[in-house]
Order: C-alpha cells, then structure tokens, then sequence
C-alpha cells in the first residue's frame, strides 16, 4: 500500500513543470489569444521532444509504454501552466483509446498502428468528441478525430469532417462543432466493444481534467498568496487578515483533499479503465470543487485588480471553470455516485470498503483500497 | 504508487479478524460499535475490562517496540489492524490517550525509570490517561497556562495548582499529563513543564461538565497542591511546551483510519435510513448523499498517502489540513442523517432527554469543529504555515 510515485515519475514531472515555467508563461498564453491556430508551435515542439506525445503509446510502437499513474503529475503540470494546447486531451485520452482498440482488435486493423507511431514521434495528433462534450477543443489542429455513432467508434481524418468553430469564453481554448457522416471503413469498433471504449474514456477524460484543474487551483492560490503578501493595506500586507488567510486556507485544504483522490482515480484507470467510473467521479467533483472554489476566492483576494483583464488570473480562473463542466459536470458526477449508493443492492458499511478478501463477494465496483 | 496491500498484511488482517471475531462476543456483545467521541460516557467498566482483553492477547500498543511489549508492527499492519477493529465494531478505546499519545513519548523523550514505571501498565491495558492541557484562559492561546507547579526542596516533589478544562475521561483515568508553569516569571511557550501526575490523591477534584446531548465526557479538573514526584516530569522545567508539542505530532493518523470506519458506519445508517423512509427520492438529499460519499473516500485517501509519505513525527501540510476537513464533513453529516430523518429528527426517544444515536451525533459534531483546534486556528495554522502567508500579529503574550 504506497500513495507517492516514484522517482522517474517525479523526476519527468519535474522536467515538464520546469519547460512548462519557462516557455508557457502567461505573456505567451496572451499572444496565442491573438493568432490563428492558437497553438505556439515552440513550446508544443519542446514537449514532444520532452516525450509527452510518446509516453502513452506503448513501446513496439515506438512509445515509451507509460501508463495513467506515470502521466498524471504531467497533467497536473499541464493544468499549473494553464497550457493551450490540447496535449493531455490527446495524449492521456484519445491516445490510450486508440491502444486500446488496437490491443482489443489484435493489431489486424494496420491503421491504427501506423497511426500510433505517427503519434509517438509527434507527426500527427488524434483528439476524441465523445457524445458527453458538444465541441472538441483543437479538433482543427488534429489529423484524425475518435467520433461516436451510438456505441462505434470511428477513426475520421480531418478533411473527411467539417467544423465550425466556437468562440470560447477562454480565448485559450478553439472550439469546434464538428459534422461529419458515419462510414463503415471509419468504423473501427462496435458493440460491447465500443461501449467499452467510450465507458473508458470517459473516465480518462474525467480524470484529465480533474487532474488539470488540481493545477489550476494550486496555481490560483500561489498567485494569490503571493499577492496577498506584497499588497499592503493599513500598513500591513493584507494577508496579515484571517478573513484573507481563511479563504485560501480553505481553498488549499480542497485541492489537498483531491489530490489523492485524483491519484487513486489514475490508478484503477491504469488498472481497469471500463471499472473506474466511481474513483473517477470521486476524483471529477472534488477537483471541480476545489477548483470552483479557488476561482471565486482567488479572485476575491485579489479585490477590484481580479476583475481586470490586466490581472492574469483570469487565464487560470476561465479555464477551471471550463474544464469543470467538460466531460461531466459536478452534477453528472454526483449522479453516478448516489445512483449506485442508493440502488436497493448496494453493500455499505465497513465491510466493503477495503481488504482484499471483501471484494470477492460485493458488488462494489472499486477495487483494491 | 502501490494500492495493494502484500500478502503478508492481507494474512496479518486474517488473524487480526479472526481474533476480534473469537473474542469480541459473549460479555463483550454489548460493547461493540459503542463509545468514542461523543458516546465516550457509555458501558465504562465493559470498555476497560476490554482494554484488559486486548492487552493480554498483545492487541493494545501494536506500534510499539517490541522491548516495551508491542509488536513493532508496520505502518500497513497498524492500518489493517485499526481496520478490522473498526469493522468488527471494536468499541472505542479507552485507552487510547495512553497508547497513542503519552506511550510513544515515553519512549522518546522519558527517562529509563518513567518507562519501566508506566509503560508496562499502558501496555496491559490496566492504565487509563487523560490530558491536561487546555485551561479556562488557555484555550486556542494553548501556551497561556496559568496551573502553576512549585518544587519543595525538602520533600523532592512538585505541588500542582491551577485548573484544567475540557478533560475527557478524566473520572476514569488513573494518571493525567499535565502542562504547567514551572517559572511564574515567564509567559507564553517559555517556562512550562510536562508532568505525569497520579489521580487518585487528595489535592486532584473532578467535575464532570454537563453537555448539550445531556450527557457528560468531559470535565473539568481541579489542582490545589497536587503532589507530583521529582521523577514525574518529563524532560527539564522550561521544556514543558516542547515535549507537549512533541506529543501531539506522535498522533500520525493510523487511528484516524478507525475514526473514519466510525464515519463510514454512520453514513451507512443514514443510507438505509433514506432507502426506507423515502427521502432517497428526494434529488437534493440524493446530492448532499454523494457528497457525504466523496468526502468519505477523499478522507481515507489522503490518510493513506500521508501514512505512506510521511517521516515520523513530521507534521506536513496534509497532516495539518485533516483536522479542519474531517470536522466540517462530520458536522455536514450530523445536518445530513436530521434532514434524512426529516420531522421526526426533533423527536427524543424517551424522557428525560434520550436521544437515538443520529441525534446523538448530529449534536456532538457541533463540538467537532472546536475541540482540539477550532477550525479558525486550524485556518491560521494552514495559511501560515502551509501557504507560507504573514504571520498575524500576537497579543503581548509572546
């Protein structure tokens, strides 16, 4: 039973937060705002050479054979920087549903190999619009779109789709609706098949942003802290005050709290991706929460100056409350939580909480701690 | 990361289960799921002729050394023993201040005499602690004690008089760890001393403190010349406050794992409780439901990281927070089983002032975020030092 990760997993953290500082910095999230694509193709450049878009796919493909648990901190990262570019949406989400259908299908479907090394060397990008999100985000920037057709799934090049794309309320993000035809040699799974994939990356999907806005709401409350020590009133820096420390007191206990939640979630998505739909939503709202939190307390504690467009925590502010709502909102969480609780069969009580030799006979669809 | 417990542990919880089942029946039968915070007056006696049980088939103070009789068990071990006690309905431990709190900083910080003469007692489950630290003017200003503890040269002991408050089993307990002032002169944190003092003498009065449930588990004590042998205190006059302070971090939460198994089984009431009365149709209580739930785990979750992460005796961030976390959840959940309960939560079980065990709880957790740190300190201490914010000025009292 051990809830820290390992050196190589901190160490490849280490490595993206230390990139991510230097090349993603606010003045540049702002020059994206302005071009066409969104996208700095310098610092998406870095971090293919860093092995973000590698570390997924696994190594016969040219990967370096990662799993959920080695990539979480890197989205996390990916949250603190505010990145733009849809890295974790592709990398930790639509790059395991493409292994997994190529593992499901036995490598007798080609594409879908050729295609992952494609992604393992940074050539091309694949992003996924399951039915749960409305727009995809970058869906522009992609070379090949997952789309659902009740339960298929269909692997559909860029130019065989038409998007039309959403101003969002973050500048950051690129939105698009996208329309495009089923075909069956899209068709890449059916059925139980299907389901199952979609089931899985909804919950990896889940688990992206809540690992995202874990960073966002840590990097709220540094800003704030920070800002709370330099700005002074009455003589005194403001965050002398209990009414200014409490807020970010709270806000800092809430991302604490999801933090492990989110880690436990990695892991049974590591582990059995289709039966993770209860450590997942743990993981969703409470990040959600704190995040929600974070937002509102970050901004006030920074007072009137948290309300400008000057004030750079709107980046950060903007895009929790975005990736809040995006693959399920706190709602849709807690509905999968109480809808399995209050079913007449569920089994409560310590007794199926933990211990291995308790699982066997519940229906408690957790596993290990 | 490893979210597995090793086979060794899963036999380790085997034997653990097996014991409890053997052993927590029969005259024990009545005990089970009682006592603890907020049910802590309850079936005393039964409770410390348990303590005895578990000491006797090595049970109590698993932590420990083993040259103090314990059994060195791991951290994981400690998890899944406090686990299945939990799970069996083990009763809440009564002697647990002993065992958690002044055993382990014996071991650290005592004299080779203090050991011999109190660990053992601990250990068989005979001894009962309590603690005296908070007074009527040191509350959340801890380091503001007035009890006041003099040294009589000729007769090579300390005399003890002052008040202490808020003493949980302090009429059950044999000996009490005191911090007192050992040089009138000083204030705050400088000049304390830590002493282990005998109950059972003439200068020590207890009053028990009657609570808003009716029922009393706190008290307060009076020290009015108290003897305390030269041997008794720990550490040096003036490192009262260090030696206190140590104390409290040896409490590294495997025991709170226990706790929440105590939150878990009270959310399973409230559960069952809505499935048959029908508010589990209602679509806000369904949400308050979930939430209940996702704090539940988030809880356990982050128990077991910091167990896994921590060195001992470091207080980390994710140590600090819990406090703060656990007790607005449990207040929530008292608020929670009431408006599952619906009208008939306003209605007592029976004069004068019976309450069933929902009401019970829901009017003890109003304690849960004030006793051991309110949750404004708990902010202060989490803002200050986990976030590294500027310190707020102090009083003239340091």
């Amino acid at each position: 039973m051990n809830f820290t990760f390992n050196d190589d997993q901190l160490l490849f953290r280490d490595s993206v937060r230390d990139l991510l500082s230097n090349e993603v910095t606010a003045e540049r999230i702002r020059q994206r705002w302005d071009s066409d694509s969104g996208v700095d193709s310098a610092a998406l450049q870095s971090l293919v050479d860093l092995g973000l878009t590698a570390a997924l796919v696994p190594e016969e493909q040219g990967g370096l054979g990662l799993n959920t648990v080695d990539f979480i901190l890197i989205a996390e990262e990916c949250g603190r920087a505010a990145l733009p570019e849809p890295i974790v949406d592709s990398c930790l989400v639509a790059t395991p549903m493409l292994v997994d259908a190529d593992r499901a299908l036995e490598g007798s479907d080609s594409r879908l190999g050729e295609l992952l090394q494609a992604i393992a060397s940074g050539d091309q990008t694949v992003l996924c619009g399951p039915s749960i999100n409305p727009y995809i985000n970058f869906a522009h920037s992609a070379d090949y779109l997952l789309l659902p057709h009740g339960n298929e799934v269909h692997l559909v090049a860029i130019d065989a789709v038409q998007l039309e794309l959403q101003t969002s309320v973050d500048l950051s993000r690129r939105l698009s609706k996208v329309s495009w035809q089923p075909r069956s040699e899209t068709c890449i799974a059916r059925g139980e098949m299907g389901a199952d994939l979609w089931r899985s990356t909804l919950n990896r999907g889940a688990l992206a942003n809540a690992a995202q806005l874990l960073g966002l709401s840590e990097a709220m409350v540094a800003r704030s802290v920070q800002f709370a020590t330099d700005r002074e009133q009455f003589g005194r820096p403001i965050g002398v005050n209990q009414a200014v420390k409490h807020l970010l007191a709270d806000c800092a206990v809430k991302a604490e709290f999801a933090k492990p939640a989110i880690y436990r979630a990695a892991y049974t998505v590591a582990v059995a991706p289709t039966r993770a739909d209860w450590s997942v939503s743990h993981a969703k709202a409470s990040a959600g929460d704190a995040a929600r939190a974070a937002s509102r307390n970050c901004t006030q504690v920074h007072g009137a100056m948290g309300y400008t467009w000057e004030c750079d925590l709107h980046i950060w502010m903007k895009r929790a409350w975005t990736l809040d709502r995006e693959w399920g909102d706190a709602g849709f969480h807690k509905n999968r939580i109480h809808e399995w609780l209050l079913q007449p069969n569920a089994l409560l009580g310590p007794q199926y909480t933990f211990g291995r030799r308790h699982l066997g006979d519940a229906v408690n669809p957790t596993i290990a701690v | 990361m490893k979210l597995r417990f090793s086979a060794s542990d899963e036999a380790f919880r085997v034997e653990v289960a097996n014991w409890l089942r053997d052993n927590l029946c029969g005259e024990f039968e009545s005990i089970r799921f009682r006592g603890g915070p907020g049910d802590e007056h309850s079936f005393v006696e039964e409770r410390k002729a348990w303590e005895r049980k578990l000491g006797e088939a090595g049970w109590t103070c698993i932590g420990w050394p083993q040259a103090w009789g314990g059994r060195a068990a791991s951290i994981e071990q400690q998890v899944v023993f406090n686990e299945e006690y939990a799970r069996a309905g083990g009763p809440g431990r009564i002697g647990h201040i002993g065992e958690t709190l002044m055993g382990p900083t014996l071991i650290a910080y005592g004299s080779e005499a203090q050991k011999v003469k109190y660990l053992p007692a601990i250990r068989s489950g005979d001894a009962i602690w309590c603690q005296g630290y908070s007074e009527p003017s040191a509350g959340s200003d801890l380091a503001n004690v007035k009890t006041k503890a003099v040294f009589d040269e000729q007769a090579q002991v300390w005399h003890i008089t002052g008040q202490k408050v808020w003493t949980s089993l302090a009429h059950e307990s044999q000996y009490c760890f005191v911090v007192a002032r050992t040089d009138p002169q000083a204030k705050g944190h400088k000049g304390l001393g830590f002493f282990m003092l005998d109950m059972d003498q003439p200068g020590v009065t207890i009053r028990p403190i009657e609570q808003l449930t009716g029922t009393s588990e706190f008290n307060e004590v009076f020290f009015d010349s108290a003897v305390c042998s030269a041997d008794d205190i720990v550490g040096k006059p003036g490192e009262g406050w260090q030696v206190a302070m140590a104390l409290l971090g040896f409490e590294r939460g495997v025991s709170t794992l226990g706790q929440q198994m105590l939150f878990q089984n009270e959310f399973n009431d409230i559960v069952q409780l809505a499935k048959r009365n029908g508010a589990d149709r209602d679509p806000m209580l369904r949400q308050r439901i979930a939430e209940a739930h996702i704090g539940l785990r988030l809880m356990r979750y982050n128990t077991l990281r910091v167990l896994s992460g921590s060195d001992q005796g470091e207080l980390q961030a994710e140590g600090m927070i819990y406090k703060l976390y656990w007790s607005s959840w449990h207040r929530n959940l008292g608020k929670l089983a009431m408006d599952v309960m619906g009208a008939d939560s306003e209605i007592l079980e029976a004069e004068p002032y019976a309450l069933n065990r929902l009401q019970s709880m829901f009017l003890f957790t109003r304690a849960d975020t004030i006793y051991g740190g309110t949750n404004q300190i708990q902010r202060n201490l989490i803002a200050e030092r986990a976030l590294g914010m500027p310190r707020e000025p102090r009083g003239n009292n340091e």
